[in-house]
């Protein structure tokens, strides 16, 4: 009887350890993990990216790992309740660490690890401050992240083979940041976007807007029959998504140039640019803040 | 309902009230400051000097943060200078600003960095050696060693670029204020150089100095805290139309001038 329950408490030790995450399957073979609205700042907890795979004939690829060694772990649990054929390739959409840092727990798998071309040179900048941000962040929960670079980068176009079915990695210019990656299963008609898509959560900005805006405006033009963005739920109607999204762009860069055309400065405009917005969006005083803040000093020499 | 600007100052001053209760290893920081820069002497507290800075930064590259000292700028009685430390900076000490009557009052728009959280005390002299203070605390993170975006030639090419304003209409006869833009990068020596594998070297402007018709009106020495692309609002006097000057020098010894007719 003892012993039994050894066993038992054993069996859910294991499973504490690295609970599956909860995955949604977009079409056949693709399968995505939802993540949740929350800030860097507050109640951060490394799950807050749509992370996720695409399964082939002969391998697997993963496409963004979450924002730990843990949640990477965690994907692959999941991962594994669906497919035991290996993972080939582990695609990262962005440096942004809510997306990347799960990048540890893939490479015992020994995947290729691809990424845009300028990917590389993002992480190695960033690296040091992301790991400390981190790790102050989530504490013993950040254990074992790390950053793991591309050993494979994209310069303009890219297509994987995952045995039947081809995936077409796409390098933008300086857009949401300056290492944007799109996935687009041809197969199922999916499109992964990265960050070059928020839905439900506000949009923030680490490249350049008009750039992001002409990426957008190409996204539009692509076939898509879903299409996963790096935040929010996944979307049948692409269009309305970036028009959204634009929607909030427009106001944001109309109104921070009104504020410093009129010369009332950086921290009104903080509070103040885009709010005809702020019903629209999640998130919405803590992102729209810091877009203000970077986009403002940057406006000032147009 | 308040308007934007006075939730600002709500914030700012509570920013002010929570200093007076520094953590202990921000007060050690600052007592160490104090006995480095002002040995020996008695720092008042002075309610009188407003700073505006948000409690809570977005991020620790371009904080906004000002000051405006109630206090006489008459010959016989004015400010003579303002310190501006970030405590836990690397390097502390952002900035001292030179003011005289011609300033018309001693108060400063900029933007700063903070590598951390940290107060921000700021410390006026008057003309007759009296020292008094004011801080604020920012929470903020990554402003002196975090990436340098953008590309290392362009910013470079562009060091020295200025755009001269003035804030509204000319007043003849009383303060005017005017803003000024610096695009420079201002790298702080602390920012990783993926060429070398090592820091890029610290290159940033380190004198701005200001007259109008001639006379002195601000000169600033500016450090690393000073953020990239420099802001920098100030005051001063017009009794006539006249031209602003402004004469800035990087710490390699380049100088560049800008100028203002203004009021003609």
């Amino acid at each position: 009887m003892r012993r039994l329950l050894w066993l038992l408490l054993a069996a859910v030790a294991a499973q504490v350890g690295a609970a599956p995450l909860r995955l949604e399957q977009v079409a056949p073979g693709v399968y995505v993990h939802i993540g949740q609205h929350k800030d860097f700042e507050e109640g951060y907890d490394g799950d807050i990216a749509n992370i996720g795979f695409v399964v082939g004939r002969d391998g697997v690829a993963v496409i963004d790992t979450g924002g730990s060694y843990a949640v990477g772990m965690a994907l692959k649990e999941a991962l594994r309740t669906i497919t035991r054929l290996p993972i080939r390739y582990v695609i990262n959409t962005h440096v942004h660490p809510d997306h990347v840092f799960g990048n540890a727990a893939f490479v015992e798998d020994s995947p290729r690890f691809i990424g845009h071309a300028k990917l590389r040179e993002a992480m190695a900048l960033r690296g040091d401050g992301y790991l400390r941000k981190l790790t102050k962040q989530l504490g013993s929960a950040a254990a074992d992240s790390r950053l793991v670079a591309p050993g494979e980068t994209v310069q303009d176009r890219l297509s994987l083979d995952l045995g039947g079915r081809k995936l077409e990695l796409r390098a933008w210019p300086n857009a949401h940041t300056n290492n944007d990656l799109s996935v687009f299963d041809a197969t199922s008609g999916t499109l992964w976007t990265g960050d070059l898509l928020f839905i439900e959560r506000t949009p923030s900005i680490d490249g350049d807007v008009k750039g992001w805006l002409a990426a957008m405006d190409a996204l539009d033009k692509l076939p898509a029959a879903a299409t996963i963005p790096g935040h929010g739920p996944v979307t049948r109607d692409k269009h309305q998504a970036l028009a959204r999204q634009r929607a909030y762009l427009d106001a944001l860069l109309r109104d921070v140039r009104a504020s410093i055309r009129q010369g009332s400065g950086m921290l009104e405009a903080m509070e103040t640019a885009a709010s005809s917005e702020r019903g629209h969006w999640q998130l919405f005083d803590v992102v729209n803040r810091r877009n203000v803040n970077a986009l403002y000093p940057a406006l000032e020499w147009e | 309902m308040k308007n934007p600007l006075q939730r600002l100052c709500i914030a700012c001053c509570s920013a002010g009230l929570a200093a007076l209760a520094l953590p202990a290893a921000a007060q050690a920081s600052w007592t160490a400051l104090q006995q480095s820069h002002f040995p020996g002497k008695t720092l008042e507290a002075a309610p009188f000097i407003h700073l505006t800075a948000p409690s809570r930064a977005p991020s620790g590259e371009q904080v906004p943060f000002a000051f405006s000292i109630d206090h006489p700028m008459t010959a016989q009685q004015h400010i003579k200078s303002v310190t501006v430390f970030v405590d836990e900076n690397p390097v502390p000490l952002t900035a001292v600003f030179h003011f005289n009557p011609q300033s018309g009052k001693a108060e400063i728009s900029t933007r700063i960095r903070f590598e951390s959280d940290s107060p921000v005390h700021v410390v006026a002299e008057t003309n007759d050696g009296r020292l008094y203070v004011n801080a604020a605390t920012v929470r903020a993170s990554g402003g002196c060693g975090g990436p340098v975006n953008g590309d290392n030639p362009a910013a470079l090419a562009a060091a020295g670029k200025m755009k001269l304003a003035l804030d509204g209409p000319f007043k003849k006869g009383s303060v005017n204020q005017a803003r000024l833009l610096i695009k420079h990068p201002m790298y702080t020596g602390l920012q990783r150089d993926l060429r070398t594998n090592g820091f890029r070297p610290a290159f940033f402007i380190d004198k701005i100095e200001v007259s109008y018709n001639g006379k002195p009106v601000m000169t600033a020495d500016t450090a690393i805290g000073i953020s990239e692309d420099p802001f920098i609002q100030f005051g001063f006097v017009a009794d006539q139309p006249g031209s602003l000057q402004v004469r800035i020098r990087d710490n390699a010894g380049t100088t560049f001038r800008q100028s203002l007719e203004v009021g003609g």
